[in-house]
């Protein structure tokens, strides 16, 4: 006990009546205590201890408490009321295995509570019910820091255990963009993050269904805690300065995402139930497939034509709606392909009956097959197929005569080269080249049976000689 | 004379007969109208609206539910403590209006199971069909009609078996003998029959195509069926407030003598938290669901943006009640684990006030998140990155209730009978639900995330962690005091350990799915996703998930009639209800008042009491503390 005070010189004062007892403590005091013990004073009454005590600093004052010759309210007054701290251990002969103790201190309201738990705990340590009992609560309170130290092991473990599972699943498509790099590195970040807080959760309850399982015919209660406020005020700063971090991360992975390139390739991406149009304005191409030059990032300006859609490729990551209302509701889209392949594009927003089919093809390209698609969009296709393929479209050919067979306003093109048709007048006419020269330049000349004289007869006003002969190979390719 | 109940005394008989009464009416009515103002006789988006409305005010009226209120407009008095129609025996109490609230929370309850496996129903439909890629026998317009009403009507049935638990539960632990406004709480109760059968109807009005969700312009052009839809969810909404109303009034003003706020039993925090939520966002929802009625009727153009008008409006207000929603769905469920654990643990609720305070702390900063629904929808770029922090600020209270609960559990005396089962599993789920939510929150990554099956997996794991497994705790917990007999134990154990693991197998796998590129809400995917296997497992794992369902109600059917008789204690709580009431309770409760005089969770604490009855008068010289815990007991019997 001597040893607690911290101290290599021990102050001792001895206030007793008893001269038998006084010597023998200053013997005993005298013997090797492993501390140098200095003897204050030695004294017979309370009134020189008090005096001795009001002069001189003193670590240990040993009062030999005699009701007798004592002075009750002085001694409470000296040793139990006033300022300092004061520890008092009361022992006597009729009961010599124990000892009462006085802790009298001052503490700041901050350390009160944490004493005040703490005080709980002890008692329970102190006033143990039986023998048993006593033992084994000693065991479990030795074992308090083993279940931490297993369990938290345990947690380490498992995380690991998902990190290395979770690798062997596919979980995200190929990275297919410079946006996907910030998004991909965030999500594996959370990956980590969100095994770890699994397991830390986890771990800790089967750990306790194995181990703190009530005991078969254990009708008694487990420990009565109500609660630790400086737990509670850890477990919620640490996820609160955690949050505060991922909002910061995500916010710098979305600046990147971003990012702005100001020399992007500009396309014009417009959704409809159920297709997409991609339109590219510098090169005044209209196409039905997203065709992107590799390592450059294009800017997509999205809308819509009716309801809300949502321009999607996971590969690329990002999305966005595409809004209905014209220009005030236009949105953009940035994205740079990285790699070179055929990706999709599906509408991720609920859109009607056909959602689930609304896709287009997004094809990723050389910047030199690039410019070859562009060239053979806007430029004059090689092919005089192809080439009158093109002159149907854009001359609204087809708006009428379709390729095959339905039909519409005007008599289908499928199979129509070589044929014999019947015209309104009852006469009969093989479609050959003639024919069909005279009823692109001379519509009215010869009505089919059954449709109606409404060919519009300046509809070949703009067309040479050469682009009908390349509409008559595209026909004649209509079998 | 034998006193036979006739079909006509059954409230609801009556009201559906009501119900075809009004529904009539109003078509009637519409094409009366239109007819005299010399328009074309026929508009079926008019007629049906308001048949739709005539039909549920025909329903309320004949069920029986507005007949004191009717009385008082007519000057009549009514009983302050009105009793059950004694002619009503056996179900026929429960299919008719009762001002009970025990009664009526098991008409909430059984009509939550009945609306639940109907949703549930739907789900095992279009998952069949999700089976294998290209369309097996559900057409796209089929799928998306039951689609959706798999989302609406399951959201009803969480909100019937939230209104279970609440109203079944609050007064009980509050020491109350019913709650402040019994026929509201039996008016909130019955508008949600003509409510599910409107949602229902949807089906034969040619469909809707939407999603619960609603969003404009698809919703102001989509089938009739849309009509009934937004109707039929502005009448459930009627009920979450006035239900709402009545929770927050007898919390504040019904709790016994010394119920302090700090010592009412958790769940009824939970319960004030919900009811705080759904009394005043609702209202959003309602609004945002009848401007695209009119929109339909009326030719409106709130979001149409060729008229002017703006379809993210729209998200706005939908969002702002319906994240709030997702709260009002769980906060009950997560009261029901923290009231549990420590009766089955042993154990004090670990920082009790902490645990309480944290469930407002979720109310109120869930509703300041909802755009995080909308980071993808083009509203203004700057708004996202506020709600992002605002989104995952939200992981702050709901951890503190985690750690909590594993605090409870450490080192205590845990013992594992089935209500202690689905409260653990529960604990785990929606962790896995709560943990699949920052990817959400947070922007970039959410990009990819939005709009595909991960989402779905996020909510689904959050739904059934936070509500479906709770419920189901709280009724294997609670239904030897509401029945006075046990359930069996093991089949409880086969509905859990069935119902766990499927689970999970499905929530991982939905996750999965969505992370390579399913997106929701289709009828077919690419096989080039190559997600086939996964798509098998998620649909098996759903009929698991039925199968243990149904032994569940084989289970609770047959114990309550034939289980083994319980009227004591069973699971040693020192709640009211179970320490001062017997097996089943009788109609009002507590025959004399009580008072508390101690904490609700002191396991552990030698003498230490919660409640008694206040005939009990405390002996001289003993302090309350020192009273033996058998003295509140005794009297009680």
């Amino acid at each position: 006990m001597l040893r607690n005070f911290g101290r290599s010189t021990v102050r001792v004062l001895i206030a007793s009546n008893h001269a038998l007892f006084r010597h023998g403590l200053m013997s005993l005091f005298k013997k090797k205590l492993g501390v140098k013990v200095e003897i204050v004073g030695e004294v017979t009454n309370f009134e020189s201890a008090s005096e001795v005590l009001e002069t001189q600093e003193v670590d240990l004052v040993i009062v030999d408490y005699d009701d007798n010759q004592l002075n009750r309210e002085d001694f409470l007054t000296r040793f139990v009321g006033g300022g300092g701290q004061k520890r008092i251990i009361l022992v006597s002969l009729s009961n010599p295995e124990s000892a009462m103790l006085y802790d009298r201190r001052e503490l700041p309201l901050a350390q009160f509570e944490a004493w005040f738990e703490g005080w709980q705990e002890a008692e329970e340590r102190t006033s143990p019910p039986s023998g048993g009992a006593a033992r084994r609560k000693n065991q479990t309170r030795s074992n308090h820091m083993k279940h931490f130290v297993v369990a938290g092991f345990l947690v380490i473990v498992l995380t690991v255990l998902l990190i290395l599972g979770a690798g062997q699943v596919r979980l995200l498509p190929v990275a297919a963009s410079a946006q996907a790099q910030p998004i991909d590195q965030l999500f594996q970040l959370m990956f980590i993050a969100i095994a770890f807080l699994f397991s830390l959760i986890v771990v800790f309850m089967l750990y306790s269904i194995v181990v703190f399982r009530r005991r078969k015919g254990d009708e008694s209660d487990a420990r009565h805690i109500e609660g630790n406020t400086k737990l509670e005020v850890t477990w919620t700063t640490i996820p609160l300065i955690i949050v505060l971090g991922l909002s910061f991360l995500g916010a710098s992975s979305l600046a990147e995402v971003e990012r702005p390139d100001p020399k992007a390739l500009e396309v014009d991406v417009i959704g409809m139930q159920w297709t997409w149009r991609f339109e590219y304005p510098r090169y005044g191409i209209v196409s039905n497939e997203l065709v992107l030059p590799v390592n450059k990032q294009a800017i997509l300006y999205l809308s819509s034509q009716d309801v809300i859609h949502s321009f999607w490729v996971p590969e690329f990551r990002v999305k966005q709606d595409l809004l209905p209302g014209g220009e005030e509701f236009v949105r953009t889209l940035r994205v740079t392909p990285t790699e070179i392949g055929s990706y999709k594009v599906r509408c991720a927003e609920l859109c009607g009956i056909r959602h689930a089919y609304m896709e287009s093809p997004v094809i990723v390209v050389s910047q030199a097959d690039f410019d070859v698609w562009v060239a053979q969009q806007t430029g004059e296709p090689t092919d005089p197929v192809e080439r009158g393929r093109k002159w149907s479209n854009q001359y609204g050919c087809l708006s009428c005569h379709s390729l095959d067979g339905s039909k519409l306003v005007g008599p289908t093109w499928l199979g129509l080269f070589g044929s014999q048709v019947k015209l309104a007048d009852g006469s009969t006419v093989i479609a050959d080249e003639a024919y069909i020269i005279e009823s692109i330049r001379n519509p009215g000349a010869k009505i089919v049976e059954g449709y109606p004289n409404i060919m519009p007869a300046n509809v070949g006003q703009d067309l040479s000689d050469e682009r009908i002969q390349d509409i008559i190979a595209f026909i004649k390719t209509l079998r | 004379m034998k006193d036979r109940v006739s079909v006509l005394q059954i409230g609801l008989v009556r009201g559906l007969f009501g119900m075809v009464l009004g529904v009539l009416i109003g078509l009637g009515l519409v094409s009366g109208i239109r007819a005299l103002l010399g328009l074309p006789i026929w508009n079926p988006e008019a007629a049906w609206v308001v048949a739709g409305v005539f039909g549920t005010i025909g329903f309320m009226l004949m069920v029986g539910v507005l007949r004191d209120w009717i009385k008082w407009a007519l000057g009549e008095e009514t009983p302050d403590f009105p009793e059950s129609d004694a002619r009503l025996k056996g179900w026929a109490k429960y299919l008719s209006v009762s001002y009970d609230h025990k009664i009526i929370g098991i008409q909430y309850g059984v009509t939550a199971l009945i609306v639940i496996s109907l949703a549930g129903l739907f789900a095992i439909i279009f998952r069949t069909e999700l089976i294998a890629p290209g369309i097996q026998f559900l057409q796209p317009q089929d799928y998306n009609t039951i689609m959706t009403l798999h989302g609406i009507v399951m959201i009803g049935g969480m909100l019937l078996g939230v209104g279970a638990m609440s109203n079944y539960l609050v007064p009980l632990l509050i020491g109350a003998n019913d709650m402040a406004f019994p026929r509201l709480n039996a008016f909130a109760y019955w508008i949600n029959v003509p409510a599910v059968i409107l949602l229902v109807g949807t089906l034969f009005m040619g469909g809707l195509e939407t999603g619960w969700t609603g969003y404009p312009p698809l919703s102001s052009r989509a089938p009739l069926g849309t009509q009934w839809f937004l109707l039929g969810v502005y009448f459930i909404g009627f009920s979450s407030i006035f239900g709402a109303l009545n929770i927050i009034a007898t919390v504040m003003k019904l709790r016994a003598k010394g119920m302090t706020y700090f010592r009412m039993p958790v769940f009824v925090w939970t319960a004030a938290a919900t009811a705080l939520i759904a009394l005043t966002a609702t209202q959003l929802i309602g609004l945002s669901f009848q401007l695209v009625m009119f929109e339909r009727l009326f030719g409106m153009a709130f979001f149409e943006p060729a008229k002017g008008g703006n379809p993210i409006l729209f998200q706005h207000l939908f969002w702002f009640y319906s994240h709030p929603a997702v709260y009002v769905f769980v906060l009950t469920g997560l009261g029901v684990i923290s009231e549990l654990l420590p009766v089955f643990a042993r154990k004090p609720l670990f920082g009790y006030r902490w645990v309480a305070l944290s469930s407002f702390g979720i109310a109120l900063v869930g509703f300041l998140v909802w755009a995080h629904h909308m980071y993808t929808s083009g509203m203004e770029p700057y708004l996202r990155v506020p709600f992002m922090y605002s989104t995952l600020l939200v992981a702050v209270p709901t951890g503190v209730k985690f750690f909590s609960w594993v605090a409870t559990i450490w080192e205590g005396k845990l013992s594992f009978e089935t209500p202690m089962l689905f409260v653990l599993g529960a604990i785990s789920i929606f962790l896995l639900g709560g943990l699949s939510g920052p990817p959400n929150g947070v922007v970039a990554t959410d990009l990819h995330l939005q709009d595909t099956y991960w989402i779905v997996g996020h909510f689904h794991a959050t739904m059934f962690g936070g509500f479906l497994f709770p419920f189901l705790a709280a009724i294997y917990y609670w239904f030897p005091k509401i029945t006075g007999r046990m359930y069996n134990e093991t089949l409880g154990k086969i509905h859990f350990y069935l119902m766990l693991p499927a689970f999970y197998v499905q929530s991982l796998g939905q996750m999965q799915v969505g992370l390579l590129g399913m997106r929701r809400r289709i009828a077919d995917y690419d096989p080039a996703l190559q997600i086939e296997f996964s798509q098998l497992l998620i649909t098996v794992a759903a009929y698991v998930i039925g199968i243990s369902l149904i032994i569940a109600f084989i289970n609770f059917a047959y114990s309550a009639a034939k289980g083994k008789v319980v009227t004591t204690n069973v699971w040693r709580s020192r709640s009211p209800e179970w320490t001062l009431l017997p097996s089943p309770i009788p109609a009002h409760n507590y025959a004399e008042p009580i008072e508390v005089v101690g904490e609700p969770y002191d396991y552990g604490l030698e003498g230490a009491v919660y409640v008694r009855p206040i005939s009990v008068v405390p002996l001289r010289n003993v302090s309350e503390a020192g009273l033996p815990p058998d003295a509140a007991v005794a009297s009680a019997d």
